[in-house]
């Protein structure tokens, strides 16, 4: 039994619904009416207030801002897609999420609340440093993803908050090389064994400038560490091979995944190998796959 | 003279109503008064019930357990055996087993109630897996040994050709679990209908769900009366287990006067219902000097779960097809159903064949490997032909066309040449497996226990109806029937009708399992056809009816099990190529080559439809397919993001090809198919995987992290 449920007309009213009530925002619905559902012929029954959001205008689009790629938090999956402003990673991540009707109907804001271990679109957004928006009636707050996401299932979201924006960097320099892969359940509509997202850039001179690299499926969080990235930072392209050991070692040692461990590990180490050899080498394509 | 080969496909009678939506399934079936049930269930493995605390119902809601079955009545489901309890008393047997229904108009109000219903257990320690079940964990809970079934049969003189033998070569090969994932989940509806009570059910055999459940309200078989309603997918699923639903449902109808409806959702139907029993299968298998195959003793052990419903009937086809395809002189094979407190196993597409045949095509390849030549090589060579003797000292009585098959497979698959060139361990492999399934109920069982009918009745406008008990559940039996009929009184399909069966009104043409459908029903009423073809003037309305007549000489001993276990087989033959990925040991699919010996195809797109999907089928067992125990939900992966099957993305599309070879006994030559084909390819893909890899495999399923297991 649904104890509340509200339909806001704009954002303003959402805001004002959200503080009140604390009423939940549900957009798509593909994750919260599966988890709430109570079997054929009855309505999901949730133990909170909810608020359908899915028609607010001011939560749809995808546009640029300055040197940032702006996601508003409605945007579905198929429309991330297909929409050749979105960096490489996140498409393809979005493409293959779920099935088609699930991906016509998720939001990027919802994936990314839904805060799952699992969930596929946070691992190239949190590589690429994406912020989230959050608005409340009284103020705005700016957080990291990384930071907004603190478990599995738990954000850094305030009661009278609604997530808004993601807000995509777009680096001065552009990657390198860029690496995505999902290891999925099966070929389509499958949810992540492992999921991993890389991108190096080098200078003239052969030197690494960025280095990143982001995992899903490997612990209560999407992993990443900053301090094992550094460790290739200012390396020459031949001397990558060099320092494969030591990065190979330190990336494992942030992985901490609950289920298939071995496999998890293992694939990881070989992926990340395989990808840091292949942008090492001198003639190799930006998409490594 | 027939105008055109009956072979050439025609549009599925069911596919309009199908394609479009209109065809009304249990769940689309509603009456006054229906009231909704949601079962109540065992939420440990084992143990005693000590207490029940329902919550109070408010007026219209009822409880029904075992005190409901009127006097007289036996609470018990008769499947092949009729140990299965319709309701649990005492004790529970497994996570899942039926202890009750909730009965009410509102189904929210029922998930409420349901939730507030407190049963509290004095759990007992348990058993999941084969070796706990032999090792009685716990304690027995069947009989002393908790072996439902252990039976033996003996070809030569194994013992003394193990003495005299060049190598022994031991192995042992395992399978998992696997949920039928039938597209429509199970569902029954139960009412009165004057003094008798009428089922509404999803199902294969609605004269099985009559005989099971009848005595539950001591009442004659007649008095119960069963409607299939469409039926959507079952795989096996729909044969016994329909009880499980129906008998509590009638318990309910008739304690409370009203239709009761009981419909799964994904969820309980994948949690809380049958499965194919895990295996393990040991070999013990001699060769001669030569490489030749003298002897083998081989120990099948099935994990039947809590009861034993029909897994008698599912090893013993398990223990007759546990050498293959292959003539092996001297052959002894030991069967246990094995008890455990896990949902029970019954049947499914197969019906105990696949196990053994993944089993023995696998301990061929360990062998061909370790005699360094080519598992194709070793296996041709043992090839059964007609006249040759089988595990069951029976013969093999028709032309078995093994060859020709190997040939169209090798031929398009392009095997010879791709296992010269894909080194082992290249990450590239080849594989191949063949197969066979025996038509129809084991032995003598048409004939001793089936006892088939078919009723044809003319009516005043020409048309004809075709009134057996056999059902449609997908696999295109309405069209194949409705053209063996139409061919034999010589009238276009059209004007053939073949309603969805209602025992109070059709013939008891047997279960529709076994793969004898086609084989065995479909030449009874090719018979009738025949008969009412040659009294058609006689009146404008006219009913005939045929029996079944079991062809002369083949003996079969049903206490020892000794003779022709089958008189007719299936073949198959199936080559599978894959690519692994290094980085991630995910497998790619790159090539499905089959070719199978039905006798002759009734409707030749059908017999595509069933390869296509009875392959895939058998692709999903041994790539993704996986249940685990959970203490929790009885199974770890249940619903369909968590138990996995393959989507069309998976597999690459399918070369299949057919061997005609027209059976003496089928109508128009055919033989059974719907089960041959699940049996074979799993066997092939774990070659190509094992090859890509070089790596033995020994168990199903092997999703890529286990492959990873394999290499590290």
């Amino acid at each position: 039994m649904v104890e509340s449920c509200y339909i806001p007309k704009d954002l303003k009213e959402a805001l004002r619904i959200r503080k009140e009530t604390q009423a939940r925002p549900l957009a798509g619905g593909t994750d919260l009416m599966v988890v709430h559902r109570r079997g054929t012929g009855v309505v999901p029954s949730f133990p909170w207030p909810v608020m359908i959001v899915s028609r607010l205008p001011q939560l749809q689009g995808i546009f640029t801002d300055g040197n940032e790629i702006v996601i508003r938090s409605l945007v579905t999956c198929s429309e991330i897609e297909k929409n050749d402003d979105v960096p490489y990673q996140v498409r393809k991540a979005a493409s293959l999420l779920g099935a088609h009707s699930l991906r016509n109907l998720a939001t990027i804001g919802g994936n990314i609340c839904n805060a799952s271990p699992k969930g596929d679109l946070p691992v190239p957004l949190i590589m690429m440093d994406a912020k989230v928006v959050l608005l409340s009636a009284t103020g705005k707050r700016i957080l990291p993803l990384d930071e907004f996401i603190t478990g599995p299932k738990k954000t850094a979201l305030h009661s009278d908050e609604i997530l808004t924006e993601i807000r995509i960097p777009v680096p001065t320099v552009p990657y390198s090389h860029i690496w995505y892969r999902k290891i999925g359940t099966r070929k389509a509509n499958a949810i992540s064994k492992l999921s991993m997202s890389a991108a190096i850039t080098f200078s003239q001179e052969r030197i690494v400038t960025d280095f990143r690299s982001a995992n899903g499926a490997s612990g209560p969080k999407v992993a990443r560490s900053r301090e094992v990235e550094q460790i290739l930072i200012g390396t020459h392209a031949r001397e990558i091979a060099n320092k494969i050991p030591e990065i190979l070692s330190a990336y494992d040692a942030i992985l901490s995944p609950h289920a298939m461990p071995e496999y998890r590990r293992s694939s990881t180490r070989r992926m990340l190998h395989y990808f840091l050899t292949k942008a090492a080498s001198e003639d190799c394509e930006r998409i490594i796959i | 003279m027939r105008q055109t080969p009956i072979g050439n496909p025609i549009r599925r009678v069911d596919a309009v109503a199908k394609a479009a939506g209109t065809l009304k399934y249990v769940a689309d079936y509603h009456f006054d008064d229906m009231l909704y049930a949601k079962m109540v269930r065992s939420a440990v493995p084992r143990g005693k019930i000590l207490s029940i605390d329902l919550p109070d119902l408010p007026t219209g809601y009822y409880f029904i357990s075992h005190k409901d079955i009127p006097e007289g009545g036996k609470n018990q489901l008769q499947m092949i055996k009729s140990d299965y309890k319709c309701f649990a008393e005492n004790e529970v047997r497994f996570i899942g087993e039926t202890i009750g229904l909730l009965v009410g108009p509102d189904r929210g109000e029922l998930e409420e109630l349901l939730s507030k219903v407190d049963i509290s257990y004095e759990t007992q320690p348990y058993s999941v897996t084969i070796e706990e079940g032999l090792e009685c964990k716990g304690g027995p809970f069947v009989g002393d040994d908790n072996l439902f079934c252990d039976f033996t049969i003996d070809k030569g003189d194994v013992d003394k050709v193990f003495k005299n033998a060049d190598r022994i070569f031991e192995d042992e090969i395992r399978t998992g679990w696997q949920e039928h994932v039938h597209l429509e989940t199970n569902g029954a509806v139960a009412l009165c209908e004057g003094d008798k009570f009428v089922i509404y059910v999803s199902a294969q055999c609605p004269f099985y769900v009559r005989k099971s459940i009848a005595g539950l309200i001591n009442r004659p078989y007649e008095d119960v009366i069963v409607r299939q309603t469409a039926t959507g997918g079952a795989f096996g699923g729909k044969e016994h287990f329909p009880d499980v639903l129906a008998g509590p449902l009638l318990v309910a109808t008739y304690t409370i006067g009203k239709p009761v409806q009981l419909i799964f959702d994904r969820f309980e139907d994948s949690a809380y219902s049958v499965k194919r029993h895990p295996s393990r299968t040991r070999f013990k298998t001699a060769v001669d000097d030569k490489g030749n195959i003298i002897a083998m003793d081989i120990d099948v052990v099935y994990n039947a779960g809590g009861y034993e419903s029909c897994s008698y009937v599912v090893l013993q086809r398990g223990v007759f097809h546990a050498t293959g395809v292959y003539n092996i002189p001297n052959s002894r094979v030991r069967g246990r159903a094995v008890a455990t407190n896990t949902f029970p196993s019954d049947a499914f597409r197969g019906f105990g064949a696949p196990q053994t045949l993944f089993a023995v095509e696998t301990h061929l390849n360990h062998i061909a490997d370790s005699l360094h030549i080519d598992p194709l090589e070793l296996k041709r060579r043992h090839f059964l032909k007609k006249g040759d003797v089988t595990v069951t000292n029976g013969h093999i009585n028709e032309n078995v066309v093994l060859p020709e098959m190997l040939q169209q497979v090798l031929d398009q698959s392009g095997y010879p040449e791709k296992v010269r060139t894909y080194e082992k361990g290249s990450y590239k492999g080849i594989g191949i497996s063949f197969y066979n399934h025996g038509g129809a109920f084991t032995g003598n069982g048409e004939q001793m226990i089936i006892k088939a009918k078919v009723r044809l009745k003319k009516n005043r406008n020409g048309t004809v109806d075709l009134l057996i008990g056999s059902t449609e559940m997908g696999q295109g039996l309405q069209t194949a029937l409705i053209k063996i009929v139409a061919d034999a009184l010589q009238i276009d399909p059209k004007y053939v009708r073949y309603p969805n069966p209602d025992t109070s009104k059709v013939a008891d043409s047997g279960p529709t399992v076994a793969s004898r459908s086609t084989m065995i029903v479909g030449k009874i009423a090719e018979r009738a056809a025949l008969s009412l073809k040659e009294r058609w003037n006689e009146s404008d309305e006219l009913t005939v009816e045929e029996e079944y007549e079991h062809p002369e000489g083949f003996p079969w001993d049903q206490a020892t099990f000794q003779g022709d276990a089958y008189i007719g087989y299936g073949w198959g033959a199936c080559v599978v190529e894959v690519e692994v990925d290094p980085l991630t040991f995910e497998v790619n699919t790159t090539g499905i080559w089959s070719s199978h010996d039905v006798g002759v195809a009734i409707d030749e797109l059908v017999v595509h439809g069933q390869v296509n999907g009875g392959i895939i089928q058998s692709l999903g067992y041994a790539a993704m397919e996986k249940l685990d125990f959970s203490q929790k939900t009885g199974f770890k992966q249940v619903g369909l993001s968590d138990y996995i099957i393959p989507t069309s993305m998976d597999f690459p599309s399918q070369r299949c090809t057919l061997v005609e070879n027209p059976y003496e006994y089928g109508p128009s030559g055919a033989k059974g198919m719907g089960e041959l084909v699940f049996n074979g390819a799993s066997a092939a893909y774990v070659d190509a995987v094992s090859r890509a890899v070089n790596r033995p495999i020994y168990s199903i399923p092997i999703p890529p992290e286990t492959i990873t297991e394999l290499i590290s």
